[in-house]
């Protein structure tokens, strides 16, 4: 848990960050999100002290971090910044076990925790280990960069525009996988974004500051429906709230049990799934609007993970013509399939969420 | 296919990096130790000279005190120009930087010979007075590059590794030094080439160096001589240039 208590931060007489009191739990996604020089950035590096405080306490897991030496605190604290943050001399293992080493881990443990964390993200430690910097993509390199700062298993990982540098497609897979991440550790994260729809991707809190002061400090849902002010609302953007709320859903919360016979209840809707011997969705019967029985080859590229948000479960429907996806699990099997109903929220409530990874 | 090829190539082109600096070193060694070999060659290019062979010293002795006077001079250079370098990039020092950087400029304004002039009433003849004229000369450039190359490591670099949770020193030694030696040691590579040319002049004030048969060559009017000190003392300089060009590679990390 991470309390802020009145924190200010005063350069040459100026309050650039202004009595921002806010808890964010154990657990909790929290975003500091506003425009450039709102103090985003230096509220997160007073968290671990690479900005002094001016004024206000900051505690962490009960302790002030004022009275812990600075580099026991940061020890403590997973740190991830752009890519160029990865020191270049060091390999890729190396870079994973900045903080171990710090720590004086023995060997065979830091190796053993550098497998886990290559893993994690999907990097294959034979290809890996002892690649350099400037070896990796954008993308790989970022998820070193975020695999460094959980190395040493810390309280809680700050998180400074991390995906600012990368393209937007590299992006969207990190923010996906920030996600999964997150599921799977449990870690209180802070992340500072300027981005709103990656703050609406990422966050279960988001802390919008302006001109240093805290504006709102709320979950997503809540940001987007109950907005405090006209400031909040401007950030925002009222353009397509609809589908911001969409990128707060999950697949996995209004998916239903596929169908495998015809039922000719509603035009467009009547349709059943055809499988191979191992389970993996082949084709769709039907679902188009133009005709029932038309039968359409399931391909990747239109089919639905349950992490997957419903924005892109949207977007795959209109972009290729299909009024259901196919929702598959990391082996490609059939486990559920989500359709326009679920867009509208109309499935959620009726509980029909097989195979429901985690709430 | 073609990367089969490209690799090749590199391999043949270092390959033929190696072999020029192999020859150019048993060239160094054979002529250091074997100039009296050529005494017949010396003697018909210059027919007119009595004696075309300097033998008032071995080569290989005046090629060791050469050595000694550039690798003591060298030494002291990049033990005070590293640390000065180091000090004035650090916290405590930063307000010093103008005033070392022009220091060290100084003291590469003067000419060598002028610094053995005032060394000389000071330190006497011989050694020391040439320690301290090259050592003043082949500051400038560490200090220099010292300062660049600490200058060249990234923010964001060094705000990870404090981030991470090391401390000052182990971002010194683990972070900056390192990303900063390539810059580092070009600089020490212009120091000691600098002073390998600049120690002949020392045998104008009594140190022993490659620079007695120049300096008595051209005192003597014996052209010969002379060739054989600047053969020696060139070589001399090609190699350890060469030596120092392979150093640096080991230190640039792909940018």
């Amino acid at each position: 848990m991470i309390e802020l208590q009145g924190l200010t931060k005063t350069y040459a007489g100026k309050n650039v960050v202004d009595d921002v009191s806010l808890t964010l739990d154990t657990g909790e996604f929290g975003v500091l999100i506003g425009p450039s020089g709102c103090g985003k950035s230096t509220t997160l590096k007073m968290i671990n002290r690479l900005v002094p405080l001016s004024g206000g306490r900051i505690i962490l897991n009960g302790d002030d971090v004022t009275e812990l030496p600075a580099e026991q605190l940061r020890r403590r604290i997973g740190y991830a910044i752009q890519s160029t943050g990865l020191f270049p001399h060091w390999s890729v293992a190396q870079n994973i076990a900045t903080v171990p080493q710090l720590l004086k881990w023995p060997k065979s443990r830091i190796d053993d925790r550098v497998d886990e964390l290559m893993a994690m993200f999907h990097l294959d430690p034979t290809e890996f280990r002892h690649k350099y910097p400037h070896q990796l993509s954008g993308g790989q390199a970022q998820r070193v960069g975020v695999a460094r700062a959980l190395a040493a298993d810390p309280e809680v990982l700050l998180m400074d525009e991390p995906f600012g540098a990368v393209d937007p497609l590299t992006r969207e897979v990190l923010q996906a996988e920030m996600r999964r991440v997150h599921r799977q550790t449990g870690k209180t994260i802070v992340f500072v974004t300027h981005d709103m729809d990656e703050a609406l991707q990422l966050a279960t809190r988001i802390a919008l500051l302006n001109g240093g002061k805290l504006v709102q400090y709320d979950r997503p849902i809540e940001l987007m429906v109950k907005p405090d002010n006209d400031f909040v609302r401007e950030f925002i953007g009222q353009a397509d709230l609809g589908l911001k709320l969409l990128s707060r859903r999950w697949v996995h919360q209004y998916q239903r049990e596929p169908s495998f016979e015809h039922h000719a209840t509603l035009k467009g809707l009547d349709h059943c799934w055809q499988l191979d011997d191992a389970g993996r969705p082949i084709a769709l019967e039907g679902a188009r609007l133009d005709d029932d029985h038309q039968v359409t080859e399931v391909k990747p590229e239109w089919t639905a993970t349950p992490e997957m948000s419903m924005k892109e479960a949207l977007s795959r429907m209109v972009w290729y013509r299909v009024m259901v996806l196919p929702v598959v699990d990391d082996a490609g099997k059939l486990i559920a399939e989500i359709g326009m109903q679920g867009i509208m929220g109309i499935e959620a409530e009726s509980g029909l969420s097989a195979g429901n990874p985690a709430s | 296919m073609s990367g089969t090829t490209q690799g090749l190539g590199r391999l043949r082109a270092a390959s033929a990096g190696n072999g020029v600096l192999g020859v150019l070193i048993v060239l160094l060694v054979g002529l250091t130790l074997g100039m009296g070999q050529l005494e017949p060659l010396f003697r018909a290019l210059f027919p007119d000279l009595g004696n075309p062979l300097y033998s008032r010293d071995s080569f290989l002795n005046l090629m060791l005190a050469h050595i000694g006077l550039v690798l003591m001079s060298s030494l002291i250079s990049v033990t005070i120009g590293v640390a000065a370098g180091l000090f004035v990039t650090r916290p405590v020092g930063r307000e010093f930087e103008p005033m070392v950087s022009s220091l060290a400029a100084i003291g590469q304004t003067f000419p060598p010979a002028a610094v053995l002039a005032i060394a000389v009433p000071l330190a006497g003849f011989g050694f020391a007075p040439t320690i301290i004229a090259l050592s003043l000369y082949g500051l400038l450039p560490v200090i220099q590059n010292t300062i660049a190359g600490l200058g060249t490591v990234p923010h964001t670099t060094l705000e990870a590794a404090r981030g991470n949770g090391m401390s000052r020193w182990q971002i010194l030694r683990r972070v900056e030094l390192p990303l900063a030696m390539r810059v580092i040691i070009a600089g020490i590579r212009v120091s000691v080439i600098i002073n390998i040319g600049t120690a002949t002049i020392g045998s104008t004030v009594g140190a022993k160096s490659l620079g007695t048969p120049l300096i008595a060559g051209l005192v003597g009017n014996n052209l010969a001589y002379v060739i054989q000190g600047a053969l020696l003392v060139g070589l001399l300089a090609i190699v350890t240039d060469l030596l120092f060009e392979r150093l640096e590679r080991r230190y640039s990390f792909g940018s």
